[in-house]
């Protein structure tokens, strides 16, 4: 019996992925639960396992390709049978879909094998003048997604794809470079949606930063105390969980930069939840794992966590859940160098805060030059949510609580 | 001596001057070329004189109808060629119409038959010589012509097309029409509601093959009405004395007297009588020019648009196409990508679709749901009497996108339009039910066909 599998709704609103690699040939034979390819979702890959024992047959997308909820990923069946494929959209009944490595998780295969439905056509819904504009500009509207009721292309979407000149309709002419002069790396995987992500936060937001400097003097004799008995009870304490521990009281002052703007509706979305998203360098590139109600949780519960989810970040394992739901971003560029940063928002947010080098700089203090431990905080803010006056204000609140730790005692969570 | 222009559009049909006109507003230096009268079959022996001679009858029937609501004419006749009179004053007003703006367009306008003696270059035969063109560009808007069947050979006076059929000096006592599609069909209702004994000879299994099968059987049932003889899966075999002889479904022979026999059973594109070997220009089997949604053909600098790259043969068609081979040709990112085309059909009552029918949906793998309103329920038909007639819709159940929009009865020509706007913009069948339509009219079955489909609709019981 020939079986058609689909890509399956792996939840939180997934509607496509990429085929990042294949993990079985045609012709082999797979067991149930085998992993059979690996998937980039957003920003974490996922291994779809087999839901069935049998002999793969054909693959149906090629490595690169970026496939849909509900599409056919392959087909199994029995050694010999032909592979007929007859649909590649139909819907799928929720399939739990493991993270890699996926080993114990059992799957629930799609309910029936779908007969041969003739295939959903592909609308593309635009009115004839938005039709037009996107003839005059050259954009190929099959390529668009739809912003407008129903997954109608509205002009807007057009002139937007034009502006992020993302995948253009007439294939660009490209010189070719003196010959081993250039490599061209396809843009693949986390690479590629790092570049939507960025592409679309750039032309969406009205992009600010505002940036200030921090006495962290207190910070750093605070941590040099408590990094002891902490590393006793196996945390490793860095910077970044009392910067958080500052930066919560100061979303709960200015809830607008704990918030986003739905364009659609017009309005602005307050958070009441704090879910802090850090942003994490990995090999792959950018990704950005999230602390969930980091309000409610202590320095050392903080730093356990940004811990784990760095390690799984790095090791490629970070699940769904622990990329999704962030409503601020912390990016860490300390480690590493620079003065300050003007980081991307990490879009639909409306802020990310940039922590840069704790350095021992020269400063006046009381009429007095002294060495204090020093650095730069920058907020990259969108300007059409809030204005540059909040923004200090903002700032003003994190930098109170990192010069003077003492009052983070007097915040409840 | 060879002329030199931009652009040369051979046939000045709907496609033909409208394309030209579009150029001349776009300063496209442009040369129309007819052999015949400006307009083409529609404006001098299709849509406009057919829909004249149609009104003659109409407005007959509706005197006829006045006595039931105490509108008494007595001694009603119709003087059919006074109505031939006005019919041609109704040509030759759009005719001029259309050279006024050609000429208001700065279109030079040669009349005289225009042939390709090189993918660039025409010749013209007028009736003063012969004169060589070389254009940039070429839109081909030849058209089509009726096709001939064996044993009818056109002969202008019995056995004719539909040309003939539009001109004729009086109403034919007995008329016989071979082809029971659109033009078939009108003509049928016209010449049966101005007296004619009428039969119709339709070879396939229905009357207008191809439409949705419901909509037909109002047609028919009008047909019995009328009188209208007419005969589906049937073969019409020859016309001899004054007589056709066909083969009826039950096999047997049968003869219909006749003064006047109409063929149409189809037309074929006029490709074949303008050089066309000459350019390189690509046809299908069925000689249709092949073309690209910017109306090119393969050929660059060679544009074809309306009959002549294939059904459907309508002049609406003819004309966006027109407009986008001009745009094409002034650099414009123009292409025929519209959605749907509609269709009218003048019987009476009349038809229009427009877009997907409920099989055709299905077919393409849609889940298509169906709201169907009666004419009956309409206040607005029963005051005009016109109370046949449906309008059903078809949407898709998960995005509830309209689909198509399918009208038997009064008014339907008039009434497809909304339906037009509605697939081409995209809308949902919540979007055209909830539109607010004037009361009392006819498109207010439109609205209702679409809460008909959510089983919502007021004037019928949807239990």
């Amino acid at each position: 019996m020939v079986f058609e599998f689909r890509l399956p709704d792996i939840g939180e609103g997934v509607a496509e992925g990429e085929v990042v690699k294949w993990l079985v040939k045609e012709g082999v034979e797979v067991k149930e639960n085998e992993p059979l390819v690996e998937i980039m979702t957003d920003k974490v890959n996922v291994e779809i396992p087999s839901p069935k024992k049998g002999t793969v047959l054909k693959l149906m997308a090629k490595e690169g390709e970026v496939v849909k909820v509900g599409q056919v990923l392959l087909v199994i069946g029995e050694k010999g049978e032909q592979a007929t494929t007859t649909t590649s959209t139909a819907p799928t009944a929720k399939t739990p879909v493991t993270t890699t490595p996926a080993k114990s998780e059992s799957l629930v295969p799609t309910p029936s094998t779908p007969a041969a439905v003739p295939k959903k056509p592909q609308e593309i819904l635009a009115t004839p003048a938005t039709r037009k504009l996107a003839r005059d500009l050259g954009v190929d509207l099959s390529l668009i997604q739809g912003t407008g009721p129903g997954g109608r292309i509205i002009d807007e979407d057009v002139q937007q794809f034009k502006r992020s000149g993302a995948r253009p309709a007439v294939v660009a002419v490209t010189m070719p470079g003196k010959a081993g002069s250039e490599e061209r790396i396809p843009l693949r995987g986390i690479r590629r949606k790092i570049a939507e992500h960025m592409i679309k936060s750039k032309h969406t937001a009205a992009h600010v930063t505002h940036v200030d400097e921090v006495d962290m003097t207190e910070i750093v004799q605070l941590r040099e105390k408590t990094k002891e008995s902490a590393e006793k009870r196996g945390v490793k304490l860095t910077y970044l969980p009392f910067i958080i521990k500052a930066l919560i009281p100061a979303l709960k002052k200015y809830p607008y930069l704990n918030s986003t703007l739905d364009d659609q509706k017009e309005e602005i979305v307050l958070k009441k939840y704090y879910n802090i998203g850090i942003a994490t360098n990995t090999d792959q590139g950018l990704v950005v794992p999230v602390l969930k109600d980091a309000d409610h949780k202590s320095i050392t519960q903080l730093a356990e966590e940004i811990a784990r989810l760095s390690e799984k970040a790095r090791a490629g394992q970070l699940t769904l859940d622990e990329i999704q739901g962030s409503t601020f971003t912390i990016t860490n560029v300390g480690g590493i160098g620079g003065v300050f940063a003007t980081p991307i928002i990490n879009y639909p947010e409306v802020a990310i805060l940039g922590v840069h080098k704790i350095t021992k700089r020269p400063v006046v203090r009381e009429n007095q030059i002294s060495i204090r431990d020093m650095t730069y905080l920058s907020v990259s803010f969108d300007h059409r949510v809030l204005d540059g006056a909040m923004a200090a204000e903002f700032m003003n609140v994190i930098k109170q609580y990192l010069e003077d730790p003492k009052l983070l005692l007097l915040e409840t969570d | 001596m060879t002329r030199k222009t931009e652009v040369v559009v051979l046939g000045s049909g709907p496609g033909g001057y409208v394309a030209a006109i579009r150029l001349g507003q776009l300063s496209k230096e442009t040369i129309l070329i007819e052999k015949d009268t400006l307009g083409g079959v529609c404006l001098n022996v299709g849509c406009i004189p057919s829909k004249a001679l149609i009104r003659v009858a109409r407005l007959k029937k509706q005197i006829d109808a006045g006595k039931q609501i105490g509108v008494e004419v007595s001694d009603v006749k119709v003087d059919f060629a006074k109505a031939q009179v006005w019919k041609k004053s109704v040509v030759d007003r759009h005719t001029s119409g259309v050279e006024f703006l050609c000429k208001e367009n700065h279109v030079t306008i040669i009349k005289g038959e225009g042939r390709f003696t090189g993918p660039h270059e025409l010749e013209v035969r007028t009736g003063s010589g012969t004169e060589s063109i070389e254009a940039k560009n070429v839109i081909i808007a030849t058209g089509s012509r009726p096709v001939e069947i064996p044993g009818f050979r056109f002969d202008g006076t019995h056995v004719i097309t539909s040309t003939e059929a539009l001109d004729l000096k009086e109403i034919p006592k007995n008329f016989v029409v071979i082809g029971g599609g659109v033009t078939g069909l009108e003509m049928a209702t016209m010449y049966a509601q101005l007296g004619s004994k009428v039969a119709v000879i339709e070879m396939l299994d229905q009357l207008l093959p191809g439409l949705d099968i419901e909509l037909v059987r109002i047609i028919e049932r009008a047909f019995r009405r009328l009188g209208v003889d007419y005969h589906v899966k049937s073969k019409a075999k020859e016309h001899r004395d004054g007589k056709v002889y066909a083969v009826l479904e039950d096999g047997k022979e049968s003869s219909f007297p006749c003064d006047k026999v109409l063929v149409t059973v189809g037309r074929r594109p006029n490709s074949d009588t303008i050089g066309l070997d000459k350019t390189g220009v690509k046809t299908d089997s069925h000689a249709f020019i092949l073309t690209d949604k910017k109306m090119q053909t393969n050929v660059p600098g060679i544009y074809a648009i309306g009959d002549v790259v294939g059904p459907p043969m309508l002049a609406h068609k003819a004309s966006k196409e027109g407009i986008v081979a001009a745009e094409v040709i002034a650099g414009m990112s123009s292409e025929a990508d519209f959605r749907a085309i509609p269709s009218a059909i003048f019987t009476d009552p009349e038809i229009a679709t427009v877009g997907l029918t409920e099989a055709q949906a299905k077919e393409k793998g849609y889940d298509p749901i169906v709201g169907k309103f009666p004419f009956t329920a309409l206040g607005r038909a029963t005051i005009a009497g016109e109370t046949e007639g449906f309008v059903k819709i078809i949407g898709d159940k998960s995005s509830d996108l309209v689909l198509g929009v399918h009208i038997v009865g009064a008014e339907a020509s008039d009434l497809i339009s909304e339906a037009a706007l509605a697939i081409e913009m995209g809308a949902t069948l919540e979007d055209v039910a909830f539109t607010i339509h004037p009361h009392p009219t006819f498109p207010e079955g439109v609205m209702e066909a679409a809460e008909a489909a959510k089983r919502k609709a007021i004037h019928i019981l949807q239990k």
